[in-house]
């Protein structure tokens, strides 16, 4: 008789739980009900997250708006969003990389050149809006927050001590910078593999130009233009290309690279050779002094540079990568207002400001101007002479079949462990030169 | 009893079905997607444009991948015999009346429980770090000052080092299945042997590995399905974009779904279909050589 109680007990909380799976659609959970579904690429313990989350609260309890925001994470972000803004999943507004939200993502966006057309007015940053609407074909289709540049960051308590009067703008002058470091004592450059396909973009982007880089690297989304002559067909056996690698060479003849720049797995060059004080430069970018604001030595003052100009270049300082993560309406949204409304909480104004303040990132309202954190004091000079917009490593990365082989053969270079002449003839071989 | 044709229907059509739609249905969409060129992995099918075996061809074309290819057969292979020997070795020290066997166990089985992602930063972190890791005060205090100098994360070495981590938190896992097998075999046989005047060794030769041979076949398949879906360690030692040195095929394969680093690349979830289905081939071909080289079926005891 038991058994066949247990038995019945059984089948009916199976049947319960069928029942419950196949249940309608509910206002809660992830379909979001009445609020407004925020997706971010930001992971709840980081800082901007914790600042975005207090921007909500504002918000709410301003306009009686509830807010469902998810922090997925960059990897999460990247994974998951698409594959639900396909399956018509209520999405009301997300963000990542500029070029990641108009370019992966673009199909999905919201045309925004009305809806922000008062908060351009108000609060955008012109330089930031230009990269925007380039990103999104000549649309404003995304609101950037939260800038950032990449160059050089230096040590300038190590540059006193080793009598650099001056920051370096040119090749020459950057030699003669790391050769007084050297006489000194002190390791002049370090970094982290992640970043170094991005040193050697910049590099040849000086040389070649940021399209001369992608036909390069046989970028397949620059090849219909070589192909039609529109983009100069540039090869591995390109006499600039070998230049730009010998500069390289000859900076690791002459020591200037940490000798475990070859080892340093991100985030071990910035984390135990920058921030002790171990190494004088490094190549990162502007979201560097939040990454290690807890482990840097207390006599670094921050000092920063533009990459160099080289003789004989296309590009010089005044081209640079300015990413911004941006913000982005589902073009199905019901709620693109609020959304906009939200947006504007998140990225001007107080919010704005803690942001500066909590992640030491760059403002993005150009009411706050003058909110530049201290560490970043000498980015800006750099950051407002910027007129060539360059993506992220200069588009070195935009061939995924040769980015691994590129970057171990560079590190190599930088550690002696390999020539100009083999960096060109491995990567030639990729490419099917 | 008398059989009720409607009652085993009955039965097994729920999981029969379910079964069709969580296993056969990814297994098939995903043969099909690897002659398609596919954006997203979740585009329709509307979106899909037909290419033949062009993705098979283009991959052994592709360098990085027939590399990745061969990073993994040398973790198989290598790893292998490495995990291999030391999972039967313990497993063997274990089962021979030690004291303290439980805790060893336990101690040797510790690593596969932790998370790989949290073991990976360790090994990273601490154990190769060049200054003050592991490796380096270890061989700095028994004076073998080359390998205390070793940069194991620098492109030269990175490889050894993945493999040497990975092996280390895999060990535990076989030699569980090791001790399943010895612990199978009968004490009594042990004690006939020893009465015939064979000593520990010829036992284990004569005796012991013989009658694993089901235990060596269950080994290998399951050393090769966790092998080929290789992805968090090689991950977690290249950081944002994926290094030459320990590229496997799913890391290749999540670049191609994902995007590689943080450049915007091109994305071809049908090459990556192609990839996965590659892997498969293998591991059912491992699997049929094992089958077909191992027999066990004559061993009863």
């Amino acid at each position: 008789m038991k058994k066949k109680i247990v038995s019945v007990l059984l089948c009916a909380a199976m049947v319960a739980g069928l029942a419950v799976g196949c249940g309608g659609k509910g206002e809660g959970g992830d379909k979001g009900g009445d609020k407004l579904v925020y997706w971010s690429m930001w992971s709840e313990e980081e800082p901007q997250a914790k600042v975005i989350k207090e921007a909500i609260e504002k918000y709410t309890k301003d306009t009686g708006v509830e807010v469902d925001v998810q922090f997925k994470g960059r990897n999460g972000q990247r994974e998951g969003l698409e594959p639900a803004l396909q399956a018509k999943q209520n999405i009301d507004l997300f963000d990542e990389d500029v070029n990641r939200v108009n370019g992966s993502w673009g199909k999905y966006l919201m045309d925004l050149e009305d809806v922000a057309a008062d908060y351009e007015k108000e609060h955008g940053n012109e330089t930031l809006f230009k990269i925007a609407r380039t990103a999104g074909g000549g649309t404003l289709k995304s609101i950037p927050y939260q800038p950032s540049i990449f160059g050089f960051f230096y040590n300038k308590t190590l540059f006193k001590e080793a009598g650099i009067e001056a920051v370096p703008t040119t090749w020459a002058e950057l030699d003669a910078a790391c050769q007084k470091l050297v006489d000194a004592g002190i390791t002049p450059i370090t970094g982290d593999t992640t970043y170094q396909t991005s040193t050697l973009g910049y590099h040849l982007g000086r040389y070649l130009g940021q399209d001369g880089v992608k036909a390069l690297v046989n970028d397949p989304a620059i090849m219909e233009k070589v192909e039609a002559g529109d983009v100069e067909d540039v090869n591995w056996d390109d006499e600039r290309v070998l230049k730009a690698l010998k500069d390289y060479e000859d900076f690791a003849s002459k020591g200037y690279f940490s000798d475990k720049m070859a080892s340093n797995v991100y985030p071990d060059g910035q984390n135990k050779e920058f921030a002790p004080g171990d190494a004088a430069i490094i190549i990162c970018g502007s979201w560097l002094p939040n990454e290690i604001k807890g482990m840097v030595a207390d006599d670094l003052e921050w000092g920063y540079f533009n990459y160099p100009a080289v003789e004989g270049g296309v590009d010089g300082a005044e081209a640079n990568n300015i990413a911004n993560q941006v913000f982005a309406i589902n073009k199905d949204s019901k709620k693109s207002k609020e959304a906009m409304e939200l947006i504007t909480y998140i990225t001007t104004g107080e919010f704005d400001k803690k942001m500066t303040e909590e992640a030491l990132c760059i403002p993005t309202d150009k009411a706050n101007a003058d909110a530049w954190p201290t560490e970043l004091t000498e980015v800006k000079p750099g950051f407002d002479s910027t007129t060539t917009y360059y993506d992220w490593a200069v588009g070195a990365e935009n061939n995924a079949d040769l980015t691994s082989a590129m970057q171990e053969g560079f590190v190599k270079l930088m550690v002696g462990d390999m020539t100009a002449e083999e960096l060109v003839k491995d990567c030639a071989g990729i490419c099917g030169e | 009893m008398k059989k009720n044709k409607g009652m085993i229907v009955g039965f097994l059509a729920p999981a029969v079905i379910i079964f069709l739609i969580v296993f056969l249905y990814p297994i098939v969409r995903t043969v099909i997607m690897s002659f398609f060129n596919i954006e997203s992995v979740t585009d329709a099918f509307e979106y899909w444009e037909f290419v033949g075996i062009d993705n098979y061809t283009k991959l052994f074309k592709t360098q990085i991948f027939v590399l990745a290819m061969k990073n993994i057969l040398k973790i198989w292979l290598i790893g292998g015999i490495i995990v291999m020997a030391l999972s039967l070795l313990f497993g063997v020290i274990l089962t021979s009346g030690i004291r303290g066997k439980k805790f060893f166990r336990a101690v040797i089985y510790l690593p596969n429980i932790v998370s790989a992602v949290a073991l990976a930063t360790m090994w990273r972190q601490y154990v190769f770090a060049p200054d003050y890791g592991l490796f380096a005060k270890f061989f700095q205090l028994i004076g073998a000052d080359k390998l205390a100098e070793m940069q194991w994360l620098a492109p030269e070495n990175s490889f050894k080092a993945l493999l040497i981590a990975y092996c280390f938190g895999m060990v535990g896992y076989h030699m569980l299945i090791w001790m399943s097998g010895i612990e199978r075999i009968s004490p009594d046989f042990y004690e006939a042997a020893t009465i015939d005047g064979a000593n520990k060794l010829q036992q284990f030769r004569y005796m012991t590995l013989p009658l694993l041979k089901g235990v060596f076949k269950t080994n290998i398949t399951m050393w090769t399905v966790t092998t080929s879906a290789f992805f968090v360690w090689s991950q977690l030692f290249s950081s944002v974009t994926a290094n030459k040195a320990t590229i496997v095929p799913v890391q290749y394969m999540y670049l191609q779904i994902f995007g590689a680093g943080n450049a915007v690349t091109d994305r071809n979830a049908g090459y990556a279909a192609a990839i996965g289905i590659i892997l498969c081939l293998c591991v059912v071909l491992v699997f049929t050589i094992c089958n077909a080289f191992i027999k066990d079926d004559d061993l009863e005891f």
